[in-house]
């Protein structure tokens, strides 16, 4: 792993992003911070961001990397306080937040899909973790260090969460 | 561009050399213009004979202009790529407690992932489904009262029950049960609850589980829990069982010993019994008053009497949230549960609601669950009533003290007060357990019937009555089955070797407890056998009772048996209160029948001897006021 890597067990902090779509608002986005066990350190989420048309012609097919890794992962990265020792992702369109940060980024399914790209995945708790194609160190490195969380550990769950409170912040905030 | 210009422009020497023909010249015969013109430039023109052709002959004028088409534009369009500001919302959870971990065993020390040789695993390979089956998820939902955004996401951020105790940061020694998540998720997230489960149901482990959540997460760092006298080594050892790593400091001792636990910082869990709260609490300066972050109330029916000192104390304490916990919400009254609410402060002051209300708060601030609706697979509770004749000498006893006890009644006209009538029915109660000149007893004989068989199989017997005197008068007729005495005269620190013995001792097969001091929080549930040996005047509290062994943990069906004297007073009493318990239902909801408990009133006393009710002093109603029964017309009205 590089840069930050794993730490000893009792200081990993894990990263949960996910992003979401509002209706005619644009994307938010929101990072968790947990322990090891999955106890909520600290908690982000961005307003919504819509792009204009200028940025969704120019960009094209490049536009939903840039707002969502580029803009918003970053953003949400850069506003913690508590920075994670890895980010697990559910949308594989924000992989490409590894090429804006020097935190592995890793997309969490579940253990029992079936992989049939050419990429190296990492077995951690209840799920498999899939990383960027330039950056297959990030898979090497955690392999070596996965014994630090618990077996029963559930990647995904946590995202769940951060679904959920982006829901309750739409309701509650920008449905006004 | 050139060849374009070339191909509609004459070639230059050919221009030269060629002069335009005039009006008058001998013109070229047609074909032979057409040839010249349209050799190079290709264009053909048709000549019509139509009386015009001179003016047709003439050769067509043909001129060129340049276009540059190499002029840079006068506009460039520009954009440069800005970065949207986005804002961020942020919310930063507190740290919690850390308690040492408790020392464990290395056999049990909870697993942790070993690495596997095969770290990395290529693609198309498939993963083996090494994950368990999902289990159902307990997520802690906002309470309805947390508006802020930061306080509903602070609930919505933690993890689900099942993983947070799934022997990560929170060892449990058992796996709860689905309902017990669900309280416990429920209590977590409340500042006012009042847990109302059914005796049994692990209102104790509920409540420690979710203190422990609320000091890991960082939502409390002070708690007070009070209990009567009598449970807290039970509560001693549940919290050794479920929460080892908590420190619990028992509030004990002298004057000013109490005082500084009281009042000293940084005890996570004060434990305290209800004569010690009034009493300390009243003492202490309002500077130095305590405050807490929780405050908990166990057997909260205590003050159900509002007015009460206890209540007062209660109510006065400082404290973030307030939860209370009992079995019987409502012993007598639904209003009852208006002292209740007022303690977990979801209603002002001295506030009285009304049916429609009551009922509208129990939605929002009780949970109560019942053994029928939650534990189907527990084995049954077998009641039956053993309807005894009495003996000969205890019949001629019972029929000369009611005749004399009636006469004398009679005789007070209308100075009679319920008084008069509670002290004949006590006396008749009394002979019905037993004759006292005599020491005959129907039921004795039922009961030595029973014990032999129980023994003689290696069961184990619960015996409840409301004398200690009958309980100290059966114990040397049944000292074939080594019984243990636990009521009230027995000093509080040797209560717990007895009811330890009771559980080791494979002789020792029946436990003698009076219903005011074994009734409440004892966990006997080894025992299958409950015997009612006299009837309590509220079913609540029998089946406080017969729950001490009837509850989780039961592995066999336990068979109560109610001894009941045939034409006697306890008969009437028994009619009276099947009726009443099927009176009302309206407070907590359908199917709830543990919750229609109603002692008898005053009238219903009178109308045991046939007696009219008198309306003076004394002869107040302490049951249902008669509009509330006709509102709720499940069961028939007042009896007088």
């Amino acid at each position: 792993m590089t840069g930050a890597g794993i730490q000893k067990a009792d200081g990993l902090r894990l990263g949960f992003m996910e992003t979401m779509e509002v209706d005619g608002r644009g994307h938010i986005g929101g990072l968790l911070i947990t322990n090891q066990n999955g106890r909520p350190l600290e908690f982000q989420c961005t307003t919504p961001v819509r792009p204009n048309r200028t940025q969704e012609i120019l960009f094209g097919e490049t536009l939903r990397p840039w707002l969502l890794a580029e803009l918003i992962g970053s953003t949400l990265l850069d506003r913690v306080a508590i920075k994670p020792n890895l980010i697990i992702i559910s949308d594989p369109g924000l992989l490409d937040l590894r090429n804006h940060t020097h935190i592995p980024v890793a997309c969490a399914s579940e253990a029992r899909s079936r992989l049939t790209d050419e990429c190296q995945v990492v077995r951690m708790g209840n799920s498999v973790l899939r990383f960027h194609d330039a950056h297959t160190i990030d898979a090497e490195s955690l392999a070596k260090q996965k014994h630090l969380l618990p077996e029963s550990a559930d990647l995904s769950e946590p995202l769940e969460r951060v679904r959920e409170a982006l829901t309750e912040t739409v309701r509650t905030v920008f449905a006004r | 561009m050139n060849e374009l210009r070339s191909l509609i422009t004459l070639p230059k020497e050919e221009h030269s050399s060629t002069e335009l023909p005039t009006i008058g010249d001998s013109l070229p015969t047609p074909p032979e213009v057409c040839e010249r013109i349209t050799s190079p430039p290709s264009i053909r023109i048709d000549m019509a004979q139509t009386g015009f052709n001179p003016a047709l002959a003439r050769r067509p004028q043909i001129d060129t202009h340049s276009i540059h088409l190499e002029t840079p534009l006068d506009f460039v369009p520009s954009w440069t790529p800005r970065r949207i500001p986005i804002k961020c919302i942020g919310l930063t959870l507190p740290e919690g407690m850390e308690f040492l971990p408790p020392k464990k065993d290395p056999a049990s020390s909870p697993k942790r992932v070993a690495c596997e040789t095969a770290d990395t695993v290529s693609s198309e390979t498939e993963l083996l489904p090494k994950t368990q089956p999902p289990r159902k998820v307990t997520r802690i939902r906002p309470p309805a009262d947390a508006l802020s955004l930061q306080d509903r996401l602070f609930y919505l951020l933690q993890p689900p029950l099942e993983s947070w105790l799934a022997g990560q940061e929170l060892i449990m020694p058992f796996e709860p049960f689905a309902y017990q998540y669900e309280g416990i998720a429920w209590l977590f997230a409340s500042h006012s609850a009042l847990l109302a489960d059914e005796m049994g149901l692990g209102k104790t482990m509920q409540t420690i589980t979710a203190i422990r959540l609320l000091l890991r997460s960082g939502q409390a760092r002070r708690i007070v829990l009070i209990c009567p006298k009598p449970l807290i080594p039970n509560w001693q050892r549940e919290f050794k069982t479920w929460a080892e790593e908590l420190p619990v400091v028992t509030v004990e001792g002298n004057g000013a010993r109490r005082r500084m636990l009281w009042t000293m910082p940084g005890i996570p869990v004060l434990l305290a019994n209800y004569e010690l709260m009034a009493r300390d609490i009243a003492e202490i300066p309002d500077e130095e008053q305590p405050k807490f972050d929780l405050l908990v109330l166990d057997e909260a029916q205590r003050i159900k009497n509002r007015d009460s000192r206890t209540a007062e104390v209660a109510r006065s304490i400082r404290r973030r949230r307030s939860w209370a916990l009992t079995g019987t919400p409502i012993e007598n009254r639904p209003e009852e549960l208006g002292a209740l609410f007022e303690f977990i402060e979801v209603i002002p002051k001295n506030a009285s609601p009304d049916l429609r209300q009551l009922s509208k708060l129990a939605k929002k601030y009780i949970l109560r669950r019942t053994k029928d609706l939650v534990m189907k697979d527990m084995p049954p509770r077998i009641d039956r009533d053993a309807e005894l004749e009495m003996t000969d000498a205890q019949e001629s006893a019972y029929r000369t003290a009611e005749k004399e006890g009636v006469i004398q009644l009679n005789e007070l006209g209308d100075s009679i007060t319920v008084q008069h009538v509670f002290e004949l029915v006590l006396r008749l109660k009394q002979i019905t357990n037993f004759d006292p000149l005599t020491g005959e007893s129907a039921k004795l004989e039922r009961l030595m019937a029973d014990m032999e068989e129980i023994a003689a199989s290696g069961g184990k017997a619960i015996l409840f009555s409301q004398w200690t005197k009958t309980i100290d008068w059966l114990a040397p007729h049944l000292k074939d089955f080594n019984p243990l005495i636990y009521h009230g005269g027995v000093p509080s620190k040797q209560r717990e070797p007895i009811l330890a013995r009771f559980k080791q001792d494979p002789d020792a097969h029946i436990l003698l407890m009076s219903y005011g001091t074994g009734a409440v929080g004892l966990n006997l549930q080894f025992a299958g056998y409950v015997f009612l040996y006299d009837r309590w005047w509220n079913p609540a509290i029998e089946d406080q009772a017969i729950n001490r062994a009837h509850r989780i943990g039961v592995k066999n069906p336990v068979i109560v048996t109610r001894f009941i004297s045939k034409n006697t007073i306890e008969e009437r009493i028994d009619r009276v209160l099947r009726e009443k318990r099927e009176l009302f239902q309206a407070v907590l909801g359908e199917g709830d029948n543990e919750n229609v408990t109603l002692s008898l009133n005053a009238s219903e006393i009178f109308g045991l001897f046939d007696l009219k009710a008198r309306h003076k002093d004394g002869a107040r109603s302490i049951g249902p006021n008669p509009h509330f029964s006709q509102r709720n017309q499940t069961g028939p009205p007042e009896l007088s």
